[in-house]
């Protein structure tokens, strides 16, 4: 079985690369400047009782002993507790992950509603007025700065018209579809502009390819053509972009998590950077890695079993 | 990691045909017109900004638009307009300084990877996925942490990230082009692999890097504008959109001018650098 | 409505002025804060989204009188100390209950004081250290000191000494006592304080509700226990803009920290009230005195007189304006702000006067063109601005300001390891007594005098001595000198004073946050 035997070797890569991170990581939080005694108490604590916490903590450990401690820990599947939260860190994680994955698939199904139907206006009309206007629209939007047009729906939307409310996340899902609605806009709007693009190029170069066009002149109608080739086309290569982009949608949503008030995980990164919360900045970014590499994998097995070109190698 | 995938075929059609074409498209034209003014601006904005930039005047805060301030004036009673254009110098400066080393060794790096496979591409690979699998703004976040904010360390942070996706691409796209004719035919032919890599594989595979190169510096603005508006880009009292715009989004509805004319600024610069793309992705790949 | 000012907040404080509708009671207050508690325990709070919390849920033996000044009853009635001035005798009030119901007695008195002054377990340890030994019989607790301590009292109305109960503590899951904390406070529910609400939800980084403790020993104007309110929720909302949206939209009740750029418009807004409470917070820039800096080069403000000249040359009047809208005012003593006990009224210090700081500079013979580092916080539009104004009233000195952005945790450790000219700071007392900011702030053992590294060995002394002077009229002269030594030789950029800016929507009255920043919701009412 190909397939078996491809996902196991993909799974062995895996390993360094989690090693890797975890180096990385471990070493970069060590590098900045302040430690989580300075990040928690230091504006007020003296010195003693700094170097109390420090111990407590232990930060005085040499750092080879603390990167076993961390490696050995995660293989048995202990973070660590989180030093500004106090809880375990894999609680803290599952507690919040949840939502920024509602996030960004929200975000991810409304841009593929906005974008879908419109880059498939824009390739049949390339180059014509419908492609330029749709064109230059999503460029807009591509081009705004999160933290200024999320403060504008809010401003306008939600504390003017009060269509929909200024922060929270709901309880039923109905609810969250609600209270989720305008910070899964404001990554839509990018994510959008990016799908738009690429779906809009892939299409065209259906349209454009020798056997499509020897389709069209044999009389077949545009819809079944449109509808055999470019759609898988279409689905192929939107999906790897999906893929490729998934690191930077959650990473990216913790400017979103910051403006909405959306308790997520790129707010809990954000903060645990600011506290030099060692052990919860370790665990995010393994969780992290370990659900970007996923993806990417599910992403090549889709792939690979749409595209009988993309050999799986 | 745009439309990479529907630029690989090899030009046929001359040169001067090409521009031509090009040059009938509005949509390139107008892209080559923001990115020249933008240019221009950005080189000497003290030509056309009436004020200085950074000159504190007490009395006149937050003043709306008017003949003397077309912008208005911000807390600070600065003119925003004269904001506006001096931080064309470091936007621009941005879209440029944060992309075009990264380019650099990520072409290099993919282009050999790409020729001489093997460990090097082991290695790459992993690394590739270690840094893929990061969380970008943490990486970014934490390298301008330790090397402290300013905008030479935060052009380093996004290059220490950023060559991975050129390189991915290239490595890509050589890989694609040894699979042609003149690759094989050169190395039948003896030459060094220096000569093959650099006079043959590398300007047949370098479109794809050029197109997404204009995508990325539009992205850049906007990364360095986030990273400002988090405090880690651009000093004050520097002037710089994402700043100017953060500002701003504390009085946008009572001064809503400070923050959109740096809005506009962004937009219509990334809508330059967009277009400018698509044109020469055009005038690369001349298809329809 | 117009904003209050702080003459009326004042008054407020005091709770003299009893809400019109005090016995409107029930209904939830929607509280939107700019950070979240990470866990509400007397003895580990060392955040201010925790301390200031501590109150709602525990209560002290000792409280702070409004004005700031003395102490009063809390759970104990009454209070004594001994001539000698080595025992505190408090006498607890008579059936007293923690939320649930159950007896607080004087054996959980002794458990939540040696809790807080065990050093292994409490960051706070330190604030008890002259407690030598606490004994109770019935409803007397006697605390025996090592040494006379003149903060005892107003230790005893701190946050770290709120009273827990043993037995909740005994039966909690947990290996040690931080991870029974922990767990206590994840469980959430009545029981393991006496204050007038307890945890009835928590999710973190989210929201927080405290539903009124049924049991609370405090009377409101109606002759009923209080709370006036069922309950309050918080939900944590970190963007400024965004909060302030939030109670526009009607959805909370109150906002917190509210930027000083929006208090003028939010004062404008009929449906609004702008609240501006007296702090004890005061900006402030500690100034590197060492002869070289960190990496070497001759540092040019180690000279007093550059170090008068850029206080002399900062307009503090302008700064107040442009940062702040006018709500604050500059500095009046060196140490602390004008609320705290034993400050002294020097008048503005250090006065704009442009001759005077040009003067000095030409005495100190700096040369034009000298570059002078301010490190600012990141992301703070504060700090931009105070940079931006600096650079500008400075350079007539001939000083050239550059800036350096870093992260709290960067700044701190800069503080810490004198890898600074000049940096932006702020401090807002913990303890109702001025020794805790003024060993902060000059004391070279307790923190390198704010890091600074200024060492005064008569100020030093002074300060030492103060620990343990019980005649109050000796500790104020010893207060007052330490003041004028510190002011002469400005370790600090000395700035401003700035209140607590809290909007609340007209439905609701009796909110308070104390000087100490502390956030009172026991006197609080919603009316719907």
């Amino acid at each position: 079985m190909a397939i078996i035997q491809y996902t196991l070797k993909r799974l062995l890569l895996m390993i360094p690369t989690f090693f890797l991170v975890m180096i990385i990581i471990f070493l970069l939080v060590r590098f900045l400047p302040g430690d989580p005694a300075i990040a928690i108490a230091g504006d007020r604590a003296s010195d003693a009782d700094l170097a109390a916490i420090r111990e407590r903590l232990g930060l005085n450990q040499p750092l080879l002993v603390q990167f076993w401690l961390f490696v050995t820990n995660t293989l048995q599947g202990d973070l660590g507790r989180s030093i500004l939260m106090r809880a375990p860190v894999t609680d803290i994680i599952f507690d919040r992950l949840p939502t920024t994955i509602f996030l960004t698939v929200y975000a991810v199904s409304l841009s593929l509603l906005i974008a879908g139907p419109l880059a498939f206006v824009a390739a049949l009309n390339r180059n014509k007025w419908p492609d330029a206007v749709i064109r230059t629209v999503f460029q807009v939007g591509l081009s705004m700065p999160v933290f200024y047009i999320g403060l504008i729906l809010l401003t306008f939307l939600a504390a003017q018209l009060r269509w929909f409310p200024v922060g929270g996340y709901g309880d039923t899902f109905i609810e969250r579809l609600h209270h989720l609605f305008l910070p899964a806009v404001t990554v839509a709007l990018y994510t959008s502009a990016i799908i738009m693009r690429n779906l809009r190029s892939a299409i065209i170069e259906v349209l454009d390819a020798e056997y499509v066009q020897f389709a069209r002149a044999k009389g077949l109608p545009d819809r079944l053509v449109l509808g055999r080739h470019v759609l898988r086309n279409a689905l192929i290569s939107t999906v790897t972009l999906l893929g490729l982009s998934i690191g930077n949608l959650m990473s990216g949503t913790l400017v979103t998590e910051t403006v909405f008030a959306v308790p997520g995980v790129g707010r809990l990164m954000l903060e645990a950077i600011f506290a030099r919360d060692y052990p919860l900045i370790q665990g995010l970014t393994l969780t992290f890695a370990v659900l970007v590499s996923v993806v990417f994998l599910l992403t090549d097995l889709f792939q690979s079993t749409l595209d009988p070109r993309m050999r799986l190698t | 990691m745009t439309d990479i995938t529907a630029l690989s075929a090899e030009a046929t059609i001359p040169q001067k045909t090409r521009i031509e074409l090009a040059l009938r498209k509005p949509g390139f034209l107008v892209g080559a017109f923001i990115i020249g003014v933008s240019a221009m601006l950005a080189l000497m904005p003290g030509v056309f900004a009436p004020y200085d930039p950074n000159l504190i005047d007490y009395v006149a805060v937050k003043q709306a638009p008017s003949w003397a301030h077309p912008f208005g004036t911000d807390m600070l009673g600065r003119d925003s307009l004269s904001r506006v254009i001096f931080a064309y110098t470091v936007n621009m400066q941005m879209a440029i300084l944060a992309t075009v080393f990264a380019m650099t060794i990520g072409v290099i790096v993919g282009a050999l990877v790409g020729y001489y496979r093997g460990v090097a591409d082991m290695v790459f690979g992993r690394v590739v996925d270690a840094v893929i699998t990061f969380p970008f703004l943490v990486l970014v976040i934490s390298v301008v942490a330790v090397l402290g904010p300013g905008l030479i360390n935060m052009y380093i942070a996004i290059t220490l990230v950023g060559w991975v996706y050129y390189a991915r691409l290239m490595r890509a796209e050589v890989i694609a082009q040894m699979g042609n004719d003149y690759a094989g035919a050169g190395i039948v032919m003896g030459y060094s692999d220096r000569r093959i890599i650099f006079r043959h594989l590398l300007p047949n595979a370098i479109t794809p890097v050029i197109v997404y190169w204009m995508t990325d510096m539009a992205l850049a603005i906007l990364l360095g504008s986030s990273l400002g508006y988090l405090g880690l880009g651009a000093q004050p009292p520097q002037a710089e959109w994402g700043v100017l715009i953060a500002e701003g989004r504390n009085f946008i509805t009572t001064a809503w001018w400070l923050s959109l004319m740096p809005g506009i600024a962004i937009v219509l610069t990334g809508l330059g650098f967009s277009l400018l793309g698509d044109g020469l992705a055009d005038l690369l790949r001349p298809r329809g | 409505m117009r904003g209050k000012l702080l003459a009326a907040a004042v008054a407020a404080a005091t709770a003299l002025t009893t809400p019109a509708m005090a016995q409107d009671r029930g209904g939830v207050l929607n509280f939107a804060r700019y950070d979240g508690s990470k866990l509400i325990d007397p003895i580990y709070a060392d955040r201010n989204p925790d301390i200031w919390m501590v109150g709602s849920l525990f209560d002290t033996l000792l409280r702070s009188s409004p004005d700031g000044n003395s102490v009063v009853a809390g759970l104990a009635e009454s209070h004594e100390m001994s001539d000698d001035g080595l025992s505190v005798t408090l006498t607890l009030q008579e059936g007293l209950q923690f939320s649930d119901g159950a007896p607080l007695t004087g054996d959980d008195v002794i458990f939540s004081l040696n809790r807080a002054r065990n050093p292994d377990l409490s960051p706070w340890a330190g604030l008890l250290g002259s407690i030598d030994n606490v004994s109770a019989s019935d409803l007397t607790v006697t605390i025996s000191l090592k040494a006379p301590d003149p903060t005892i009292l107003s230790m005893l109305a701190t946050f770290n000494t709120a009273i827990v109960s043993k037995s909740v503590f005994e039966a909690a899951d947990g290996a040690n006592d931080q991870e029974k904390s922990a767990s206590i406070f994840a469980a959430g529910g009545a029981g393991v304080g006496s204050g007038p609400f307890y945890l009835s939800g928590f999710e973190q980084g989210s929201s927080m509700s405290f539903s009124a403790n049924p049991n609370y020993w405090k009377v409101g104007a109606d002759g009923k226990a209080l709370p006036y309110v069922d309950g309050v929720e918080f939900q944590i909302i970190p963007d400024d803009a965004t909060r302030i949206l939030k109670l526009q939209a009607g959805e909370v009740d109150a906002a917190e920290f509210i930027p000083f750029s929006r208090v003028a418009e939010l004062e404008a807004d009929p449906s609004i009230n702008m609240n501006l409470y007296p702090s004890t917070r005061i900006i402030y820039s500690p100034i590197n005195t060492r002869e070289a800096r960190a990496d070497g080069t001759p540092n040019p403000l180690a000279d007093v007189r550059v170090r008068q000249a850029i206080n002399y040359a900062t307009n503090k009047d302008a700064l107040i304006g442009l940062v702040l809208q006018g709500a604050g005012k500059p500095m009046t003593s060196p140490l602390m702000a004008a609320a705290t006990q034993l400050s002294s009224d020097l008048g503005p210090l250090y006065g704009y006067d442009m001759e005077k700081a040009k003067a000095l500079i030409a005495d100190a013979g700096v040369a034009p063109g000298t570059k002078i580092t301010f490190t600012t916080l990141a992301g703070s539009a504060d700090d931009s601005t105070i940079f931006a104004a600096l650079q500008q009233m400075w350079a007539p000195l001939g000083i050239a300001l550059e800036v350096e952005q870093v992260d709290g945790a960067t700044r701190g450790a800069k503080n810490r390891s004198g890898e600074f000219d000049i940096h932006t700071y702020g401090w807002v007392n913990d303890v109702n007594d001025p020794s805790q900011v003024v060993g902060w702030l000059g004391h070279t053992p307790t923190a390198k005098a704010v890091g600074t590294g200024w060492e005064n060995p008569e100020f030093n002394s002074l300060f030492e001595a103060s620990a343990t002077e019980i005649n109050a009229e000796t500790r104020a002269d010893q207060y007052a000198q330490m003041q004028k030594l510190y002011a002469d030789s400005a370790p600090l950029l000395f700035m401003y004073e700035t209140p607590f800016a809290v909007a609340v929507s007209n439905a609701v009255e009796g909110y308070v946050q104390t000087p100490l920043g502390n956030n009172i919701f026991e006197e609080a009412t919603v009316s719907r």
